[in-house]
């Protein structure tokens, strides 16, 4: 039987026509100045606003502003992004890609271009960046060829609220040494012979020298405070039931696991877990912590 | 207003994702067709249509004045016709300008769009942007949407649940739409699943790609009456363009949709948008826009719209009962298509979505990159 899409026939076509457009005075200039590595504004006096991309009349009081050009840094300011994720034949970058919108420097009106040097998932309102210039010329705004994250921070910060997902976990091993003891001794102020006379720790449950309690426990720090979440952690609370003693010689594993988000506060509840070479649970608790916020933008 | 103006007969296609064995002309003869069989109008000079009027894109056309060969199917052979380029709504705008002069009583309106025919409906966009400054970059209306919709859920505290939300909605009230018989509803795992397009845009959160043509029938209200029993009168129209470059505009402030819809009330005699209508049909092209353009209608507090969407807002309010644009229609038809639902809903033809006893109605159309420019358009039946 014949049916409505038999012998139906499609055509393959293609709009291709090659343009020359004028850039006008005023976007001529322009051009011509960023061609040689200047980013230049037109400002209207009056309103007190600088335009990129310059136009000749102020968009809102309509003076003519076309010989008012004012040098821009080559730096600016982001004030708006959005990952592009899909590919088509026009894009200039490969996806994924940052495409922003970037306030020069001395300027009002953002301009939209490509935004590099910084991960996706790091990529933030009001990140500072620098143009960065194409080697060749186009006579287009792609003589800037993108612009670049001029923030270098200096120290990469833990894991942020956001980043954090119940069920991540990370440690810290040492073993403990006499020498530790001893010095935690010091430290503390500890000085009970239970921790420092063998001979006293005889006539103990143990029958032997044991590390104060808080010295194994303190090997949870470096995990909230430097791995997990890591750097920018506050600790709010840490709790700590001792289970078992820990030997001079012990080698000790401290371990912390995200077990609760707290949206409201915006804090995490961490699992903790202290065990010995032989597998035996030394201690258990809980630590509520408060993990980093999103790099401040002075770092 | 002066003379009354009315909508006496809608007719729309489906709308589906390649209508590859119709041409465009073919689906605009099939509207043609159905309004002139609901009115029985013709094209006599004496008391026929007296101006038809085009609503097409040529980029997607592929052909430049892409109405003059089709003049046979627009009803406009040998006689006035008109093509509106820019959005849908403006047609209905136009149709209106020429009853109320007193130029012609009867207008016909026929938008038609196939998107399927360009490789990709971003190559079509990207060509909107000027060749110095944006379209270098690469920036299309997609992108454009995702700046717009980053500082929008910065304003507004929309998250990606609530966009899930949003489509789940769309989706379901579109199982009730026959005009969109593609669109299958979908689960918010799947949406928040959906990968990503232009963060925070995911796949889902977009308009499908989609073919289809709709038109409507315009009289002054002494023809209204001899053509309808239901004349659906055109109390209000008021549109706004915002400034083209991003940059220079606050993207998330809805600057356009505010004017546009305070010149649309002022005309319709509209003091509290809250209370005026029984259904609304907005042109969500991205899901975050649905309750980013419900703030620009006033409907909701101004950063409010996560707030208006856990509280029921989009029901309450009978927003977009046919599933909206988030079901698919051609870009330039969107606010043709919002205009004719609505039309459909006052004169309760809307079936299985009819909103109970609908009197007043809002439809609205957008276009340009993120919502430069807006219309909106007020219905009331008698």
């Amino acid at each position: 039987m014949q049916s409505v899409k038999d012998d139906c026939f499609i055509v393959e076509g293609k709009l291709a026509l090659p343009y020359q457009y004028f850039a006008g005075r005023t976007g001529s200039r322009f051009l011509i100045s960023l061609r040689d590595k200047k980013i230049m504004g037109l400002k209207c006096d009056k309103c007190n606003r600088v335009f990129v991309p310059p136009r000749t009349l102020c968009e809102q009081c309509f003076s003519n502003i076309s010989e008012n050009w004012v040098e821009l840094k080559n730096k600016g300011i982001v004030t708006g992004f959005t990952i592009v994720r899909y590919e088509e034949p026009y894009q200039t970058a490969k996806p994924p890609y940052i495409l922003a919108l970037i306030k020069i420097s001395g300027s009002d009106t953002p301009i939209a271009h490509i935004v590099k040097g910084i991960p996706l998932s790091k990529m933030r309102t009001g990140l500072k960046v620098k143009a960065v210039f194409a080697k060749k010329s186009t006579s287009t705004i792609m003589d800037i060829d993108h612009f670049r994250s001029d923030e270098k921070p200096k120290f990469e910060l833990g894991f942020t609220y956001d980043e954090l997902e119940v069920g991540m976990s990370a440690s810290f091993t040492k073993t403990i040494s006499e020498t530790d003891v001893y010095l935690f001794a010091g430290i503390s102020g500890d000085f009970n012979p239970m921790h420092l006379n063998e001979e006293f720790a005889k006539a103990t449950p143990f029958g032997t020298r044991i590390a104060h309690g808080a010295l194994p426990q303190s090997l949870i720090a470096p995990v909230l405070g430097m791995k997990l979440p890591g750097l920018g952690t506050v600790a709010l609370e840490i709790t700590c039931r001792f289970k078992a003693p820990t030997y001079f010689g012990d080698t000790i594993t401290a371990t912390g696991e995200v077990s609760e988000k707290i949206e409201k506060k915006r804090w995490v509840r961490m699992a903790l877990t202290w065990t010995n070479q032989k597998g035996e649970i030394v201690a258990e608790g809980s630590a509520l912590v408060m993990p980093p916020a999103p790099m401040p933008q002075e770092m | 207003m002066g003379n009354r103006v009315a909508i006496c007969a809608v007719a729309q296609t489906t709308y589906e994702r390649d209508k590859w064995q119709h041409r465009f002309q073919g689906m605009a003869l099939e509207v043609l067709e159905s309004l002139l069989k609901q009115t029985g109008l013709g094209f006599s000079e004496k008391n026929g249509i007296g101006m038809s009027i085009s609503v097409s894109d040529d980029i997607f056309d592929a052909r430049t004045i892409s109405d003059n060969a089709m003049t046979d199917v627009l009803g406009a052979h040998l006689r006035c016709e008109e093509k509106v380029a820019q959005e849908g709504a403006q047609a209905v705008y136009y149709g209106l300008a020429a009853i109320m002069s007193g130029h012609t009583d009867l207008v016909l309106i026929i938008g038609h769009c196939k998107e399927s025919q360009a490789k990709s409906r971003n190559m079509v966009t990207h060509l909107a942007f000027d060749p110095f400054y944006t379209r270098p970059v690469g920036m299309d209306f997609c992108v454009a949407a995702g700046l717009q919709a980053q500082a929008y859920a910065e304003k507004s505290g929309i998250l990606d649940e609530h966009l899930a939300d949003v489509v789940v909605r769309a989706r379901c009230n579109a199982a009730n739409n026959p005009f969109t018989p593609e669109i299958k509803p979908v689960s918010k795992e799947e949406v928040l699943k959906s990968p990503m397009l232009a963060d925070p845009i995911r796949q889902l959160h977009a308009y499908p790609v989609s073919d289809g043509a709709v038109g409507m029938v315009l009289a002054s209200e002494e023809r209204a009456r001899e053509i309808t029993k239901n004349p659906v009168w055109i109390k209000g129209v008021g549109n706004c363009m915002d400034r083209f470059f991003l940059g220079d505009r606050d993207l998330a402030s809805n600057f356009a949709l505010k004017k546009a819809a305070q010149r649309a009330y002022d005309r319709a005699g509209i003091k509290n948008p809250r209370s005026a209508f029984d259904v609304i049909e907005i042109s969500d092209q991205y899901a975050y826009q649905n309750p980013m353009w419900i703030e620009g209608l006033g409907i909701c507090d101004e950063g409010k719209g996560a707030k208006w969407l856990e509280s029921g807002g989009p029901d309450k309010f009978k927003v977009n009962p046919s599933g909206g644009m988030l079901a698919g229609n051609p870009l330039i038809l969107g606010g043709l298509v919002r205009s004719a639902e609505a039309a459909l809903q006052l004169t309760g033809q809307a079936g299985e979505r009819q909103v109970k006893d609908a009197k007043t109605a809002l439809a609205h159309g957008v276009m340009g990159p993120a919502g430069q420019f807006h219309s909106v358009i007020i219905l009331e039946r008698d």
